[in-house]
C-alpha cells in the first residue's frame, strides 16, 4: 500500500532541494565570476611581478615547488596556465609567476577569506551538500512510501540519477578541492534534470506493474543503469569543459606565439577557464570517468539481457531500448579506441564521448516517450 | 584493438618530457602495426607502384585491420543500428511493420527493399559487423603472439639517461653500499609484484629494471577474444534455438509437440526430436488490477498468476505458479507467461437446430485498459449457409455513443456484443486464413427477430434467437493465458563469454602498465641513487610511487638520516594530481 503522506513529504523535500540547488548554482556562479575578477586584478599585479622576477625566474620556480607542498592545487593551476604545446621561455617564467599568485589565491576558499566570512564557493558547496541530502531524503521517502526501489518510472529514475550524480561529485571534490570549481557545470545539468522530472515526468507514487515485479533484476539492472547514466552525465560535463579548455589554451598559445606577453583570451570567461584544470588534466579525468561508465554500461547490457531472458524469453530482441543501449555502448567503445589511436586523442575523442552522451539522452527521453517498445511501461 | 604493445623497446631518448615520449612511442606503435595511411598517398597516381595481387591483398588486409578502420566500422555500426529503432522491425512486431507499409505506400516499399524493416539481419548491417569482427581478429591474432613473447621476456634494459622519465629522483647517499641498495630495491619492487632484472652496467653502476601490468594487455586480448566468442554463441543460438507461442484456456492442457503451437520458429539446425517431452494443464489464471480508490491508474494491472500442473517424464506431477518474470524451466525448454485474455463460452445453433459451435472461444484484447476484446467465431458447418459471429467481449461492458467497450479489465459485468453473418467463409479455397480474422464484406448480416440488422447484447446465461432461427448463447466465461516456450542451447555460453569479456575489460582499463628503474652509481663517498618510471598507460599514481620508492630506499640506507633529494628538472612544468606521500607501490 502507498503511504500518501510520506509520498507528499518526498515531493516537498524534492521541491525544497531544487530551490537549494538554484541557490548553490548562484553561489558557484558568483564564485567563478568573483574569481575571474580577482584573477584579472592579480594578473595585472603578476605582470609587474613577472617583469621584475624575469631575471631570477629560477628562484620563483623553486618557490612554486615549495608552495606545491601546501597543496596540489598550485601545480594544477600552473598546468592550466601553460598550454602543453608551448614551452617557450616567456610562458615558463610567466607560469612560474602566476603559480605564486595562484598559491596565494586558491587557499582563499578556506584561510584567505577568513576575514570576509564564508567564500562564495564554500557557501555553494555547503548548499549543494544540503540540497543533495534533501534530494536523497526525498528519494528515500519515495521508496518508503511505495515500499519498493525508487526507480520504476522516468520521474523516479531521473531523481535517483540526479542524487547519484551529486553524491559522486561531492565525494570526488571532498578531497580534491580544485574540482569544486566545476560545481556550476555539475549543478546546472542536475538542476535541469530535476526541473524536467518535477514538471514533465512527475507521476503519483504507485505500486509496481507486473512486469517489474518478482525480479531481483529490477534492483540490479536499473541501479546499474542509474549509475551508468550518472557517470555519463559527469563524463559529458568534464569532456565539454575539456573541449572548451583546449580551445582556450590554443587561443592563448596563438597569442603567445604572436608575441603577446600576457595574453587574454575570451575575456572574463577566459579567466574562468584559467581557473579550471588544464585540458590534459580534464582529459585524463574524463577518460577515467568514461572507462568506469563503459564498464557500467556493459553491466547494464548484460544484466538487462539476463532480465529480458526471464521476462520475455529471449536475452536480446532488438527492442528500441536495447538498440539504443547497444548504440551507447558502441559509441563509448569507439571513444576508448579513439583515445588510444594517434590522431584521434584529445578533442576528437572527446567529441565521441559527447556523442555517447547524446545517445544516452536520446535513449532516456525519445525512446521512452515516443518510440513504442517493450520498455515503454517505464515511461511517464 | 587497444594501443599496440610495442615490443621490448627501450625508452625513447630525445623527447622533451616523458609524457611526450610516451605519446610518441604509442603513435609509432600504432603506425607500425596498423599502418594508417599508405605511403603512396598524395604523390599522384602516376607514381603509385604496382603492388601485384599479393601486395594488393596485403595492403587491403593492413587497411582492414588498422585502428582507423576499426573506429570507422564501430561508428558505422552505431549509425546503422539507429533505423532499427526508428522503423518498426518485422522481427519485433510484424503487425506494426505491415501497418507502416500500408500507410506509406511507395516510400514504404523502397525502405522495405533496402532492408529497413529487418535492419539487424540486413546485408549492410551484417557486412559492417562481420568486417568489424574480421578486423578485430586480424588485429588480435598477431598481438597474442607478441604478448606471449613478452610474457616470457625479461624486463628491458634500463635506459642510460633516466632524467627524462616520470618522477625522476636523484639522491646522493654518502657511505651507502651499492649492492645492498640495489638488492633492497629489487626486493621492494618484487614484493610489489614487479618482474625485476638486475644488470651490471658500465662504470661500476648497477640497475634494477622492473615491469608491472602485463595483465593489462592480457585483459585487453581476453576482452576481444570473448567478444568473438559472444558473436559465435549468438550465431550458434540462432541456428539451434526454437521459440513458439501457445494459448491455453483454463482447464485445458498442452503437450510439447510442434502441432500444438499457434506459431513456431526455429533455427536451421534445430532438430524436432530435441524438444523435451513435457505436458501441463492450466488450472487457474488470476489477475488483479488497480481498483477505484487505490493509488495508481484505475485498471492498471497489478499481478498476473497462472497455476499449472506440470508433468515431465519420470517425475511426479507438480503444481507451479507462473508469473511475469518467473518462468518455468524444464530440461531443454523454458516457458514464459506473456499474455492473457478472456475465453467466453459461446454456443451457436444454426436455423436447423444443429450445434455448429460450442465451448470457450479465445478473444483478442484490443489493447485498451478495459480489455475490450475482439470476437471472431467461424461456423463452417452451419446450414443452409456458413455462419460467422463477430463482435466484442467486454469484461465490464457498456455500450454508448462510442460503441461497445469495456470500462475495467476485471470480469465485473461481462457482456458480449455480437453480429451474425452468413455466406461463404472462403475456408475451402485452400488459402490459409487467420483464425482471429474474417472478411465480412462478402457476407450478409442475419437480421434480428423482426428481420432488421441487430447488435446482439448478451449477458452470461442468455440466449438470442435470430429471424431465421439461428441462436447464439453466452454460457459462461473462462480466462486463457498465452505462453512462449523457448530454448537456446547457447544461452549459457553467451552469458559466460559476456562475463569473461567484462573481466577482461576491467583488467585492461584499470591495471596500470608501467616500468620502474633504479640505478646506483658509485659516488664521491658512497653511492648515487636514481629512480624513475615510465607509464605505459594512464597512470597518475606512478609519479608518487616512484618518489616514495626513492624516499624509502634512501631512508632505509642511512637509517633515518634524510638524503638530499635533488629537485627534478621537469618538476614545475608538470602537473600531478597525486601527492607523493602515502601512495604505495
Amino acid at each position: 500500500m502507498i503511504n500518501e503522506q510520506l509520498a507528499e513529504f518526498s515531493n516537498l523535500a524534492l521541491v525544497v532541494a531544487i530551490v537549494l540547488f538554484v541557490l548553490a548554482l548562484i553561489g558557484f556562479g558568483a564564485d567563478l565570476a568573483g574569481t575571474s575578477q580577482r584573477r584579472s586584478d592579480e594578473r595585472l599585479a603578476a605582470k609587474d611581478r613577472a617583469e621584475k622576477g624575469r631575471a631570477d625566474a629560477r628562484e620563483l620556480q623553486a618557490a612554486s615547488v615549495g608552495a606545491d607542498g601546501a597543496g596540489a592545487v598550485g601545480s594544477d593551476v600552473s598546468g592550466a596556465d601553460v598550454p602543453e604545446t608551448d614551452v617557450t621561455e616567456i610562458s615558463a617564467s610567466d607560469a612560474a609567476a602566476v603559480d605564486v599568485v595562484a598559491a596565494d589565491a586558491i587557499p582563499g576558499d578556506g584561510t584567505g577569506s577568513a576575514s570576509g566570512g564564508m567564500s562564495a564557493q564554500r557557501f555553494a558547496y555547503l548548499l549543494a551538500g544540503a540540497a543533495t541530502a534533501l534530494l536523497t531524503l526525498g528519494v528515500v521517502c519515495r521508496a518508503l512510501a511505495t515500499q519498493r526501489v525508487p526507480w520504476a518510472n522516468m520521474y523516479e529514475f531521473a531523481t535517483t540519477s540526479a542524487a547519484v550524480v551529486m553524491i559522486a561529485f561531492l565525494a570526488f571534490s571532498l578531497q580534491r578541492r580544485e574540482l569544486r570549481g566545476l560545481g556550476t557545470f555539475v549543478v546546472g545539468p542536475v538542476l535541469i534534470l530535476l526541473l524536467l522530472a518535477q514538471t514533465v515526468w512527475i507521476v503519483p507514487a504507485a505500486a509496481l506493474t507486473p512486469s517489474l515485479q518478482n525480479s531481483h533484476w529490477l534492483y540490479i539492472h536499473i541501479s546499474v543503469a542509474i549509475m551508468a547514466t550518472a557517470l555519463s552525465i559527469l563524463g559529458a560535463v568534464v569532456a565539454s569543459l575539456q573541449l572548451l579548455q583546449a580551445k582556450h589554451e590554443s587561443g592563448l598559445a596563438q597569442k603567445i606565439a604572436a608575441g603577446e606577453e600576457h595574453p587574454e583570451h575570451w575575456g572574463r570567461f577566459g579567466h574562468v577557464m584559467d581557473r579550471l584544470p588544464s585540458s590534459s588534466v580534464l582529459e585524463s579525468l574524463s577518460f577515467r570517468i568514461h572507462s568506469i561508465a563503459f564498464v557500467t554500461w556493459t553491466f547494464t547490457l548484460i544484466f538487462g539481457a539476463i532480465w529480458a531472458r526471464d521476462a520475455w524469453g529471449r536475452f536480446w530482441g532488438w527492442d528500441p531500448k536495447e538498440v539504443w543501449t547497444f548504440i551507447i555502448w558502441i559509441i563509448y567503445a569507439a571513444y576508448l579506441h579513439a583515445r588510444a589511436t594517434g590522431g584521434f586523442r584529445g578533442s576528437r575523442a572527446a567529441g565521441l564521448a559527447l556523442a555517447g552522451f547524446v545517445a544516452v539522452v536520446f535513449n532516456y527521453t525519445i525512446v521512452n516517450t515516443v518510440i513504442n517498445g517493450l520498455h515503454s511501461y517505464s515511461g511517464l | 584493438m587497444d594501443e599496440k604493445s610495442t615490443s621490448t623497446d627501450t625508452a625513447p631518448g630525445a623527447e622533451k618530457n616523458p609524457s611526450a615520449g610516451e605519446r610518441a612511442s604509442r603513435t609509432e606503435g600504432a603506425a607500425g602495426s596498423w599502418s594508417s595511411k599508405p605511403e603512396v598517398d598524395g604523390r599522384g597516381p602516376t607514381k603509385a607502384p604496382s603492388l601485384g595481387l599479393r601486395g594488393t591483398l596485403l595492403f587491403l588486409w593492413r587497411q582492414l585491420t588498422s585502428m582507423q578502420t576499426a573506429l570507422i566500422l564501430l561508428m558505422l555500426l552505431a549509425i546503422a543500428a539507429v533505423p532499427g529503432s526508428l522503423y518498426p522491425q518485422r522481427s519485433v512486431n510484424p503487425g506494426l511493420t505491415d501497418t507502416f507499409l500500408e500507410e506509406n505506400g511507395r516510400w514504404g516499399e523502397i525502405l522495405d527493399a533496402l532492408g529497413f524493416f529487418e535492419v539487424f539481419s540486413s546485408p549492410w548491417f551484417s557486412a559492417i559487423y562481420l568486417l568489424l569482427f574480421v578486423s578485430l581478429i586480424g588485429c588480435i591474432v598477431p598481438r597474442v603472439g607478441v604478448h606471449l613473447r613478452q610474457l616470457r621476456a625479461r624486463p628491458p634494459r634500463t635506459p642510460s639517461r633516466l632524467t627524462r622519465f616520470t618522477g625522476h629522483t636523484r639522491v646522493e647517499l654518502p657511505g651507502a653500499e651499492r649492492d645492498e641498495l640495489i638488492e633492497s630495491a629489487r626486493r621492494i619492487l618484487h614484493r610489489s609484484r614487479y618482474r625485476t632484472e638486475v644488470r651490471e652496467e658500465r662504470g661500476g653502476a648497477v640497475s634494477v629494471s622492473a615491469e608491472r601490468g602485463l595483465l593489462r594487455e592480457t585483459g585487453n586480448l581476453l576482452f576481444h577474444i570473448a567478444l568473438v566468442a559472444v558473436l559465435i554463441c549468438i550465431a550458434g543460438g540462432n541456428l539451434t534455438n526454437y521459440r513458439g507461442q501457445i494459448t491455453v484456456i483454463e482447464g485445458d492442457g498442452f503437450s510439447n509437440s510442434l502441432t500444438q503451437y499457434d506459431s513456431f520458429s526455429s533455427g536451421a539446425w534445430f532438430d524436432e526430436t530435441d524438444m523435451p517431452d513435457f505436458r501441463f494443464t492450466l488450472a487457474d489464471f488470476r489477475a488483479t488490477y488497480v481498483q477505484p480508490g487505490e493509488s495508481g491508474k484505475v485498471g492498471e494491472p497489478r499481478s498476473f498468476e497462472a497455476d499449472i500442473q506440470v508433468t515431465t517424464p519420470g517425475e511426479e506431477q507438480e503444481s507451479r505458479t507462473l508469473q511475469v518474470n518467473k518462468p518455468l524451466h524444464v530440461k531443454g525448454a523454458s516457458m514464459f507467461l506473456l499474455g492473457n485474455g478472456y475465453a467466453p463460452e459461446i454456443t451457436v445453433r444454426d436455423s436447423e437446430g444443429t450445434v455448429v459451435a460450442e465451448g470457450p472461444l479465445i478473444t483478442v484484447p484490443m489493447g485498451d485498459t478495459g480489455y475490450t476484446s475482439q470476437v471472431v467465431l467461424k461456423a463452417p458447418d452451419a446450414r443452409p449457409e456458413q455462419l460467422a459471429v463477430v463482435g466484442f467481449f467486454m469484461p465490464t461492458g457498456t455500450i454508448d455513443d462510442q460503441g461497445p467497450r469495456s470500462l475495467y479489465p476485471d470480469a465485473l459485468d461481462p457482456q458480449l456484443a455480437l453480429t451474425v453473418y452468413q455466406g461463404d467463409l472462403g475456408l475451402d479455397s485452400g488459402i490459409p486464413s487467420n483464425a482471429y480474422e474474417v472478411d465480412v464484406s462478402t457476407l450478409t448480416q442475419v437480421g434480428g427477430e423482426d428481420g432488421s440488422p441487430v447488435l446482439i447484447r448478451l449477458y452470461p446465461g442468455q440466449e438470442y434467437t435470430l429471424a431465421d432461427g439461428t441462436t447464439v448463447s453466452f454460457d459462461g466465461l473462462r480466462r486463457y493465458a498465452a505462453f512462449d516456450i523457448a530454448h537456446n542451447p547457447f544461452e549459457i555460453w553467451t552469458l559466460i563469454s559476456a562475463l569473461t569479456a567484462v573481466a577482461g575489460l576491467v583488467l585492461s582499463l584499470f591495471i596500470p602498465r608501467r616500468r620502474v628503474w633504479v640505478r646506483v652509481r658509485p659516488g664521491a663517498d658512497g653511492a648515487v641513487l636514481e629512480v624513475a618510471g615510465l607509464a605505459r598507460s594512464d597512470d597518475p599514481a606512478l609519479e608518487g610511487d616512484v618518489r616514495s620508492l626513492a624516499t624509502t630506499l634512501s631512508q632505509a640506507q642511512d637509517g633515518g638520516r634524510a638524503g638530499t633529494a635533488a629537485i627534478p628538472e621537469d618538476w614545475p612544468s608538470r602537473a600531478t594530481d597525486d601527492s607523493p606521500e602515502g601512495s604505495a607501490l
